[in-house]
């Protein structure tokens, strides 16, 4: 923590030119979208696992300090993206470094160019939503403490957990043997190019993502009645109020040219922007805390987090295909296996 | 004319904590230099000062320190830079320990530097001259050129201790020691590549750079410092000289 401490300090202190100030804001963009991924996998699962809980989020999603956090969010998805392209580009090609401030300066003018257009678009949804409300402007406080207490408790459950563990391991002598020299890791420059490449893919679909479920159709639309998501078939459900579950299903049982495009899109989303993020949170995590039991606990903890958020979304996609889908599926599954069967047998 | 200067100062036998001094300096000349004016304030005002300089002129690389918020050498920034009755701040670099006012330990830095191993390594026998002795092992200018820029290295930490990531975590070899590898990873008469290449993969090797651009200025002898880095880091993904 000191570690940290003594960085937010110097880099305050010290007169960096604007590389060292977009790598502090590229950081917290980038913590900021972790935090907000992580729930908001988990609270999409609900759709599949536990519609109930799932209405609730939305309806939390819509007070006005998540309505603060989804413009706050837009921002700092639209800074990470642009400025991590901008390393990866730089990276890729060192001896273009002189134009490395031009290019972060354009990143912050695009960012607002993108920003400005992105945020009348939302704004237009917040107002329509509370001009068609009749009731007194309500923060909405109790709902967002009760929408995310979850997420605090997990948390501190998750680094306890980890932190037992982690004590636990440093009685295992090879943990602790100091570092002798230096050695080449596989894993961390196999990791370099991936948050460079997975970033770069990253930002087509998180834009799309961002597009379509935050501009064109905004979360007051979710439940809106006789509001048809975008890009999608018009379900037979569609005669019913619209709720936030089915707004979810109708999306991901939309079919294009005979597959789910938007559970391939979002599950390719999940592990890209997860894996990308979770990684970046190691680095974090590794630059700043230096206390070995610590450190390893909350790499733990989030080595953990990771797999729980992926399995968790991976499911809720994949479970929620239609049954007749799903039978489909394993019909097809049995008949190659028995066609493989029957190649080895003979 | 008239200098204020505010210096950080740390005697580790008296002081619990670093404190800011500061002194003011009259008849000074737009041309001096602000390692002048610290020889002035030890010499006329406070004995106690305590500073690193050798040859003072920006060769030796001994007085590298935080002059208003930025990593220079003192015996290279003239006083007119800040214009009339300057103010001036210095202090000791960062992310080393400091041993007393703005002299640091620089043993951590040198441990990376020898990490590296900033030496030429070739088993071959040197080429035989007319003279039937051996001689010089010849390059082309190309080959030379190709990692002149980071020969020019001095080793004065400006660039290592100007970085977020070596502040945040002095296990990073830090940008020096990446420089004094370039130098010799690009060496075509080196024979210790995949050795170099393997060291500098490590965790706390090139892959702590996260880019930040703060090393290139704050170099004092002009080395593009984070290209060389990029340079490196390349050489590791193609796993060879030439990528």
């Amino acid at each position: 923590m000191t570690s940290l401490v003594l960085t937010i300090t110097e880099t305050l202190r010290y007169r960096g030119k604007l590389g060292q100030w977009a790598w502090v804001l590229h950081r917290v963009s980038g913590f900021g979208t972790l935090v907000f991924l992580i729930m908001h996998v988990i609270d999409t699962s609900w759709a599949t696992f536990y519609p109930e809980l799932y209405a609730k989020a939305v309806d939390a999603y819509k007070t006005p300090l998540f309505t603060a956090g989804e413009f706050a969010l837009v921002a700092l998805v639209i800074y990470h993206a642009l400025n991590g392209f901008r390393i990866a580009l730089f990276d890729y090609r060192p001896q273009w470094w002189r134009r490395q401030a031009d290019a972060a300066k354009l990143v912050l003018l695009g960012t607002l160019v993108l920003l400005v257009p992105a945020f009348f678009i939302m704004a237009g949804h917040v107002v329509s939503y509370y001009n068609e409300r009749v009731s007194v402007f309500d923060l909405g406080l109790e709902k967002v403490i009760e929408a995310t207490a979850p997420f605090a408790i997990g948390t501190v459950v998750v680094i306890g957990l980890a932190l037992v563990v982690s004590a636990g391991a440093s009685f295992i002598p090879s943990l602790n043997a100091p570092k002798k020299q230096l050695k080449g890791s596989k894993m961390e420059t196999f990791m370099w190019s991936f948050m460079r490449i997975s970033g770069v893919l990253i930002i087509p679909l998180v834009f799309g993502h961002l597009a379509m479920m935050h501009l064109i159709q905004g979360v007051f639309d979710l439940t809106r009645v006789g509001h048809v998501p975008v890009f999608t078939n018009l379900g037979p459900n569609m005669e019913a109020t619209l709720t936030a579950v089915n707004f979810v299903r109708l999306r991901w049982d939309t079919m294009l040219a005979g597959v789910y495009i938007w559970r391939i899109y979002d599950i390719l989303l999940l592990f890209l922007v997860v894996l990308h993020g979770f990684n970046g949170l190691r680095y974090i995590i590794n630059d700043y805390i230096h206390n070995r039991v610590v450190n390893r606990a909350l790499r733990l903890a989030s080595f953990g987090t990771m797999i729980g958020v992926l399995v968790v979304g991976a499911l809720a996609i994949l479970q929620s295909v239609p049954a007749t889908t799903a039978e489909m599926l394993s019909q097809t599954s049995q008949v190659l296996i028995e066609t493989n069967v029957n190649l080895l047998v003979r | 004319m008239k200098a204020t200067i505010r210096i950080r100062r740390f005697n580790p036998e008296k002081d619990k904590k670093p404190y800011w001094a500061t002194y003011t300096l009259e008849d000074c000349e737009p041309t001096n230099r602000v390692l002048e004016l610290l020889h002035r304030i030890k010499w006329e005002q406070d004995g106690t000062l305590t500073l690193r300089r050798s040859c003072a002129q920006g060769i030796c690389g001994s007085d590298a320190m935080r002059i208003n918020g930025r990593n220079r050498l003192a015996c290279k920034v003239l006083l007119q830079e800040f214009g009339e009755n300057p103010k001036i701040q210095v202090e000791p670099i960062l992310g080393l320990p400091v041993i007393k006012d703005l002299v640091v330990d620089m043993e951590p830095f040198f441990a990376h530097y020898r990490a590296v191993m900033p030496y030429l390594v070739n088993e071959t026998p040197p080429p035989v001259g007319p003279d039937g002795k051996p001689r010089e092992r010849l390059q082309s200018v190309e080959a030379r050129e190709r990692f002149d820029d980071t020969t020019k290295c001095i080793l004065c930490a400006a660039c290592t201790t100007s970085c977020p990531s070596f502040w945040a975590n002095g296990a990073y070899v830090g940008p020096a020691a990446i420089v004094q590898a370039h130098r010799f990873i690009f060496d075509d008469r080196d024979q210790l590549l995949k050795e170099r290449l393997d060291v500098l993969a490590d965790p706390d090797g090139v892959w702590r750079c996260r880019t930040i651009y703060n090393c290139t200025p704050a170099c004092p002898r002009g080395i593009e410092v984070t290209r060389a880095i990029g340079e490196v880091k390349k050489a590791i993904q193609a796993g060879k000289r030439d990528f």
